[in-house]
């Protein structure tokens, strides 16, 4: 049985999971590890499973020795990797993973991904899939430093914050790695189709489901943990009290990762989440600084400082947003200058990346 | 004997001559039959013919009577064959002479009474008169004032059938309905549109408002319900210059041909301001019917038209858009015929930024999901979204800064701004406004300075601006410009137009 032994007992289990449409991480650690439970014969995986006469087929099926071999081939023909637990070039930290992913499915070129991994500061940034412009920005800007740093942006793919995030890093021409929760080859939501595949091209999607899987509530959860073990810190940009960014948070702090979470106005139901965060003793996220702080020993690279804008009415509109948010009259009516031209000034700054829009009224990008 | 006269068709717009002739022959057997292809309105018209001619002292001849409406593959429809009947059978009866009803039209519904009632096109039914050549043309009084605009033809507004034999048989002195034109035109741009200056604050969108009838950009404000969001956009109308001759004539006969005019209005001389609901059908937005009736686009005609709630329209009213929107015009095709209507409007859109309103509001969560936002989203997709020129947030207003917001400029201070940017336009040898610019002459027009340029090179790579968002971006800025008296595009003009662009990343499609 020379080949069943080559095949990678992960590529097995997680045909095994997509067919059943269940999670093995327990029978495999019941079983003493994922290699162990791929070698036991399918009665003795079914009785451990509990399975019933339809699960015992499907069961059967995967099981069968034409089945596996031809597994590699078959995700080969859909064009994505598969790289087992352990094998070389691996995340080690994933390693460190209470219920650690048998293996991960890539889209891109993971060599070159987790390489990354392993040598550069690795950075999650997650929060609110309906988050707020500032806080898109925010996250966008955040991506951005961290990439010009050198660091690896990890995040979930999703909308929002994720996609933010993922979107910053590449406008910056870092490595950005998604996590996603479903099979790499299943865009989700599926307006994100164009994003997975900038994502793969500039870094690599990961998953640890057979490719074709469908997203599933319990599978969001579980796409965090691989999210939170790949991550030397999370940062939180946006969370309400029940976002599944504190969930991210949760695994961060149970792998010993530092948490950070970004502040936002007191009460604000966006930021409730980050609030209790930090409340609890994360660490405060306003920049970059904070996390060059928080990692001293990574292998951060040096950038230069942004410039502030040179104009003295753009410095003046800046300084006057600072305090707080306000429409473009009431900084002409502040300022002495009329609308058109604060509304041109704005623009300017817009587009800069020093000030965000919120519903007609103007802030200053932290 | 035969009597006839003539009377104009319109379909849509366009005019045809109808001849109405009435034949009696001595019959025991009384019979009125209507021939030429009437529909139920014109069949039902004998019974109106009949009473009106009894009920006016007129005898109604004994015997057989045919009326033919000729050309008779020509559908005719509505009461305004009754007049021309009528007139045609009194011709038979004796009282009103055959020399009498040479060269002359008519057109009017009648009353049981015989009085005679207001019809709709009647403007444009005199057009044809004084094209055809004919003498006089009888309309009911009512429609005799816009009648009364069009040179060339002697217009009759009659009460009543009597009233029309004894005009057309010299018993009585006509009255002068010739209409000037130039003091009703004046009277118009004296009627008052809401002011401007009522509005605190929102100097973001009153400028952006500016822009817009400066250039005739179309606009999109997005805000949370209580904005102001209406009260804005009713404001439009009147900073736009006012109707030329020509204009308010065209804007009159789309009135006209809808039966809009109120008995004895001569003239739409002020900008239309239309607001259909969001239930509205597209027959009703774009035009349609079986005798084709302009729609909502073509009565906000040079004028504004104004969608409310724009994401609550059924999406497939709103892709109906999309031919008037590009061309200006509106084309019903029905069987027989091809109607054209005129369709150039200021398109103004407001909503609410998602289903809940409160997305992007600092102070209440908005609770929709991600999914139901971007399918609220979605909607605004196809012609509508490809022709919105500037995007404008329109934020509630807290108390306090109700209470700081200075009174804005009012309407007249900001027309003669638009006059002025108009004046610009006109002098570089344009004939459309800026927006209607093709992106040639737009490109020619918009000469940029080299700090633009630089801007205008950043904005394509860091904003990734797509061809067309970039031409709207273009264009923009030439009319910030002309509002600025400049005759180069400038960097803080082109800053400014970027600021009008669709949001990005915020979920609307691009």
């Amino acid at each position: 049985m020379a080949e069943m032994s080559d095949l990678p007992a992960g590529l097995l289990l997680a045909k095994l999971a997509s067919e059943l449409g269940r999670d093995l991480g327990r029978a495999a650690r019941m079983a003493g590890g994922p290699a162990r439970l791929a070698r036991l014969s399918s009665s003795a995986v079914s009785s451990r499973l509990g399975l019933d006469a339809d699960g015992r087929s499907t069961l059967a099926a995967v099981w069968n020795v034409e089945t596996r071999s031809a597994l590699p081939a078959q995700i080969e023909r859909l064009g994505v990797g598969y790289i087992d637990a352990g094998a070389a070039g691996y995340p080690a930290a994933l390693g460190a993973l209470f219920d650690p992913p048998f293996g991960l499915f890539t889209r891109g070129d993971w060599v070159r991904a987790f390489v990354a991994l392993a040598e550069r500061p690795v950075v999650a940034i997650v929060g609110s899939r309906v988050a707020s412009e500032a806080g898109t920005q925010f996250a966008s800007r955040l991506a951005a430093d961290l990439a010009a740093a050198g660091a690896v942006v990890v995040s979930g793919l999703a909308r929002g914050i994720d996609a933010s995030a993922h979107e910053g890093a590449m406008a910056a021409g870092g490595i950005t790695i998604g996590v996603a929760g479903c099979g790499v080859d299943v865009p989700y939501p599926a307006a994100h189709r164009d994003l997975y595949r900038r994502v793969a091209d500039s870094g690599a999607v990961v998953s640890e489901y057979w490719p074709g899987t469908r997203p599933a509530p319990w599978r969001f959860p579980a796409r965090n943990r691989i999210v939170a073990g790949l991550a030397d810190a999370v940062v939180v940009v946006e969370a309400t009290a029940r976002s599944g960014a504190l969930i991210t948070a949760d695994f961060a702090l149970e792998y010993g990762r530092p948490v950070l979470a970004v502040p936002g106005m007191p009460g604000s139901p966006r930021s409730q989440g980050c609030h209790a965060l930090i409340r609890a003793g994360a660490g405060l996220c306003e920049g970059i600084t904070d996390l060059r702080e928080e990692l001293p020993n990574a292998a951060w690279t040096a950038v230069s400082e942004r410039d502030g804008p040179v104009d003295a009415n753009a410095r003046a509109v800046l300084t006057l947003l600072a305090n707080e948010p306000m429409t473009p009259d009431q900084a002409a009516s502040r300022l002495g200058i009329g609308v058109p031209e604060i509304a041109g000034i704005v623009a300017l700054l817009q587009l800069d990346g020093f000030v965000t829009e919120l519903g007609g009224r103007f802030q200053v990008v932290p | 004997m035969v009597s006839r006269l003539v009377s104009p068709a319109l379909i849509a717009l366009d005019s045809f001559t109808v001849a109405v002739e009435v034949d009696m022959h001595a019959s025991r057997q009384s019979a009125f039959a209507i021939v030429g292809l009437p529909d139920a309105a014109v069949q039902e018209s004998r019974e109106r013919v009949r009473a009106g001619l009894t009920n006016q002292g007129f005898r109604v001849p004994e015997g057989k009577i045919v009326a033919n409406l000729a050309p008779a593959d020509l559908r005719k429809s509505g009461p305004q064959y009754d007049l021309p009947i009528a007139l045609a059978l009194i011709g038979v009866g004796g009282s009103l002479s055959a020399a009498s009803l040479a060269g002359v039209g008519a057109a009017g519904e009648l009353g049981l009474d015989g009085s005679v009632r207001p019809i709709a096109g009647a403007l444009s039914m005199a057009e044809h008169a004084a094209r055809a050549g004919w003498k006089r043309l009888v309309v009911p009084v009512d429609n005799a004032a816009e009648a009364g605009l069009i040179a060339g033809i002697e217009i009759i507004g009659v009460r009543s059938l009597r009233h029309a034999v004894n005009i057309l048989e010299g018993h009585e002195e006509a009255p002068d309905h010739t209409a000037d034109i130039n003091r009703l035109l004046l009277e118009g741009t004296q009627a008052r549109y809401p002011d401007l200056a009522e509005i605190r604050g929102q100097g973001a969108a009153r400028r952006a408002l500016e822009v817009a009838a400066a250039g005739m950009h179309s606009i999109l404000m997005l805000g949370p319900p209580g904005g102001g969001k209406t009260m804005l956009a009713r404001r439009l109308p009147g900073l736009l210059p006012a109707l030329t001759t020509d204009e308010a004539i065209a804007v009159t006969r789309i009135h006209s041909a809808a039966g809009l005019m109120a008995p004895g209005q001569a003239l739409v001389a002020a900008r239309p301001f239309r607001a259909p609901h969001h239930t509205i059908s597209a027959p009703g937005l774009v035009g349609g019917g079986r005798t084709p009736r302009p729609g909502e686009v073509s009565l906000g005609h040079l004028g504004v038209l104004f969608l409310d709630e724009v994401c609550a329209f059924a999406p497939s009213v709103l892709d109906t858009l999309r031919q008037p929107l590009e061309e200006g015009v509106v084309e019903v095709t029905r069987s027989m015929h091809t109607a054209r209507f005129p369709a150039r409007t200021l398109l103004v859109a407001a909503g609410n930024p998602c289903p809940c309103g409160h997305a992007g509001d600092a102070a209440v969560l908005c609770t929709c999901t991600p999914m139901n936002a971007e399918r609220y989203r979605s909607r605004l997709s196809g012609p509508v979204l490809d022709r919105i020129d500037l995007w404008v947030n329109v934020p509630r207003l807290t108390r306090s800064e109700l209470t700081e917001a200075q009174a804005g400029e009012s309407t007249a201070t900001v027309l003669a701004r638009v006059a002025a940017a108009r004046a610009h336009q006109h002098a570089r040898g344009q004939t459309v406004a800026n927006a209607e610019l093709t992106s040639d002459d737009a490109g020619r027009y918009a000469d940029m300075d080299a700090a633009g340029r630089a801007l205008l090179d950043r904005a394509i790579d860091s904003l990734a601006l797509t061809a067309r968002g970039l031409h709207r971006s273009i264009r923009v800025s030439r009319t910030i410009a002309d509002l600025a008296g400049a005759e180069r595009v400038e960097r803080a003009h082109l800053a400014e137009a970027l600021g009008y662009r669709s949001p990005s990343g915020s979920g609307w499609p691009k």
